[in-house]
């Protein structure tokens, strides 16, 4: 798989604990057991084997909002203050989820260019959206530009 | 007669789609015109038919194949996001 600009990514492995990392280069430090210098490559299929049984799914709205509400922690943007439109944007992840496989965005459509469609799994890139520049809000008015 | 349609594509979740949907249903009733509702999320067809305008569609979205969005087959003039009824006069090619 290429990644844009930012080359080919690899899975890696920590040696010490078994964290996994999906990236152009390992992480210095491992952020699961702190170890320096500790990762390895790994194969895909040996990844997904290490995965194991799923933990810790984002499977119903409400654990979908707390994964966002802790995405936005220390940032300069926050979730919309309309409480039912975040929720209605969460089940619509969801929905995209069960019937497309992954967290795509429920504004806006696949191309069925796996790598541009990649672009669009919510959270997307949103500041580099036109609508971020404009109304400082991604395409959906999910994601809001913090007031000062 | 034509068969060309003035098409609204929407996404059931979407929440701009739910804002603009009086602003549409306004629109039709003041216009005399009918513009077709198709989601694109759940539904393959209509998803395919975005697509298909794709070229048009994106341009008008900034990039993305996005809804909401509209397309004119009969102009293949295309709208995208939250628009007024003035704009949809222009778009529907309304005298």
């Amino acid at each position: 798989m290429k990644a844009g600009a930012w080359g080919e990514k690899l899975v890696w492995r920590c040696h010490i604990c078994n964290d996994l990392h999906f990236g152009v280069e390992a992480p210095e430090v491992c952020p699961t057991c702190r170890a320096r210098n500790a990762y390895v490559r790994v194969d895909t299929a040996e990844a997904l084997a290490l995965l194991g049984e799923p933990a810790g799914e984002l499977n119903d709205v409400g654990k979908v909002i707390s994964s966002w509400k802790v995405f936005c922690q220390g940032s300069d943007f926050g979730l919309t203050r309309n409480d039912e439109a975040v929720a209605n944007l969460a089940k619509g992840v969801l929905e995209n989820m069960r019937n497309h496989g992954l967290k795509y965005c429920p504004c806006r459509l696949t191309t069925m260019d796996r790598e541009k469609d990649l672009l669009l799994i919510c959270p997307c890139n949103f500041k580099a959206q036109r609508t971020w520049e404009e109304k400082g809000e991604c395409w959906c008015g999910l994601f809001v530009r913090r007031e000062k | 007669m034509s068969e060309d349609r003035l098409i609204w594509f929407t996404g059931r979740e979407c929440e701009h789609c739910k804002e603009l949907r009086p602003i549409v249903a306004e629109f039709m009733d003041e216009y005399g015109v009918e513009i077709e509702e198709l989601e694109v999320w759940h539904d393959e067809r209509n998803a395919n038919l975005l697509r298909k305008y794709g070229e048009d569609i994106a341009e008008a979205c900034g990039g993305d194949l996005a809804v909401p969005s509209f397309y004119n087959e009969a102009t293949g003039s295309a709208l995208c996001g939250k628009v007024t009824k003035e704009l949809l006069k222009l778009w529907a090619d309304i005298e």
